[in-house]
């Protein structure tokens, strides 16, 4: 893809976010970013009991680049496991959202991936104790400082 | 608004509204999120990206001269054009556009207020359409470092002779909690704290919760009531100088103010710096 291609695809993503919405009685729910200010996401994971994720939707607010980067990561790891999910490479999203955007926008970029990578680190232990990872669900507050 | 010192430089949707086919006018958007233009901008819009547009490429420092006239030429701005400025997030970077066309001296420059933001809730259209205007041979002045932009030797003085500085980052930014915007990687700067003497406006306390500037008589007691007085040579920065802006902006031309710089390194640059002293 060129830069122009890729800038589409992250506008497609922006406004025709893929699986967005939320999930009932999920294995997983977690926040990632900053609700004070700027870009949130919170992911909704189901699994099976291979920790495989088998359905996942997100909701959030941001930038074109941290919404698209949510949408395009939720397509990316269904039928992955927690371990993959964690290995993967930030390539991956170079590969859809170009060089240029994903380094001048880091942290917009890897907002959605970051959030699951630290969803699967934890899961595993919470497991183990029989429980669920979900946190309190965090409404953004988009005034700017 | 009527109270504002310079009511011209500010104008409504309204007023935009009516002058979207106007030849003497040209909307230029500029935004924090810089793929916003393409998911829809206001029609006849041309977009200004600060990072490719404004800056130059190699050396920390904008746009030359003749880089300058070309961005004008190509976007069909001629020297009495009237440029209205606006975007995102309360107009932040629209208004550090506003001021780099001021360093170089382009008369007609207003902003819209309220931003993409009024604009969008006020349900008028958006397009996707890109504009394209015949080129016009724009002549620009030598760009003016001297009368509204401050380095840091400057500040320095500054410093020295007890004169105020208007710091416009966020408290924990002006604390050294952090060395940028919560949410934000927190990285450039070895230091954090600020500049000795500054006082801690937030630039977000100048506008309403629907993107338009305060008036003039809460702006007014915001400012002064930390000292920062029209009578004052006052320096205002952040951390590379477009929050700081935006409060140049507003001391400038809503309150007349008669001398603001913004110190555009601002804290990249003082936070940084081998010898300079910082306070907590």
């Amino acid at each position: 893809m060129d830069q122009q291609e890729h800038i589409a695809l992250i506008l497609d993503h922006y406004q025709h976010p893929r699986n967005y919405g939320t999930l009932t009685d999920p294995d997983i729910l977690v926040n990632g970013g900053n609700p004070g200010c700027g870009d949130v996401v919170t992911m909704y994971l189901r699994l099976d009991a291979e920790q495989r994720v088998v359905d996942i939707r997100f909701e959030g607010h941001g930038c074109t680049v941290s919404m698209a980067g949510a949408s395009i990561i939720t397509e990316l790891v269904k039928g992955m496991t927690l371990a993959e999910i964690e290995a993967l490479p930030y390539q991956v999203l170079i590969d859809q959202m170009g060089e240029g955007v994903f380094k001048s926008r880091l942290r917009c970029a890897t907002l959605g991936i970051d959030t699951l990578k630290g969803a699967a680190r934890e899961y595993p232990t919470r497991q183990s104790l029989g429980q669920k990872l979900i946190q309190p669900i965090v409404l953004a507050h988009t005034g700017w400082v | 608004m009527s109270d504002y010192a310079h009511p011209e430089v500010l104008v409504e949707t309204e007023w935009v509204a009516q002058h979207l086919n106007d030849p003497m006018v040209r909307l230029v958007e500029s935004d924090e999120d810089v793929l916003l233009y393409d998911v829809g901008h206001i029609p006849g819009a041309v977009k200004i990206d600060w990072h490719t547009d404004l800056q130059d490429a190699l050396m920390r420092d904008y746009v030359s001269r003749p880089r300058f006239e070309e961005l004008m030429s190509s976007r069909g701005i001629a020297n009495d054009t009237t440029v209205v400025f606006y975007g995102d997030e309360n107009n932040w970077w629209a208004c550090y556009a506003f001021w780099v066309f001021k360093l170089f001296g382009h008369e007609r420059c207003v902003v819209m207020n309220g931003g993409r933001q009024k604009w969008i809730a006020e349900n008028r259209p958006l397009t996707k359409e890109i504009p394209t205007y015949p080129r016009t041979h724009y002549v620009a002045k030598e760009r003016d470092d001297k009368t509204i932009r401050a380095f840091r030797e400057q500040v320095m003085q500054h410093i020295a002779s007890g004169q105020p500085l208007v710091d416009v980052r966020s408290p924990q930014e002006y604390s050294g909690e952090l060395l940028h915007m919560p949410g934000y990687p927190q990285e450039g700067a070895l230091r954090g704290g600020h500049i000795p003497g500054a006082k801690n406006i937030p630039w977000a306390k100048a506008v309403r919760e629907d993107g338009t500037f305060k008036s003039a008589e809460e702006l007014r007691a915001l400012y002064t009531e930390q000292g920062i007085t029209p009578d004052k040579d006052i320096i205002a920065y952040c951390r590379i100088g477009e929050r700081s802006s935006h409060t140049w902006f507003v001391l400038t031309y809503l309150l007349g103010y008669p001398r603001v710089r913004n110190y555009d390194g601002s804290w990249t640059e003082w936070g940084n710096l081998v010898g300079v002293p910082i306070e907590k």
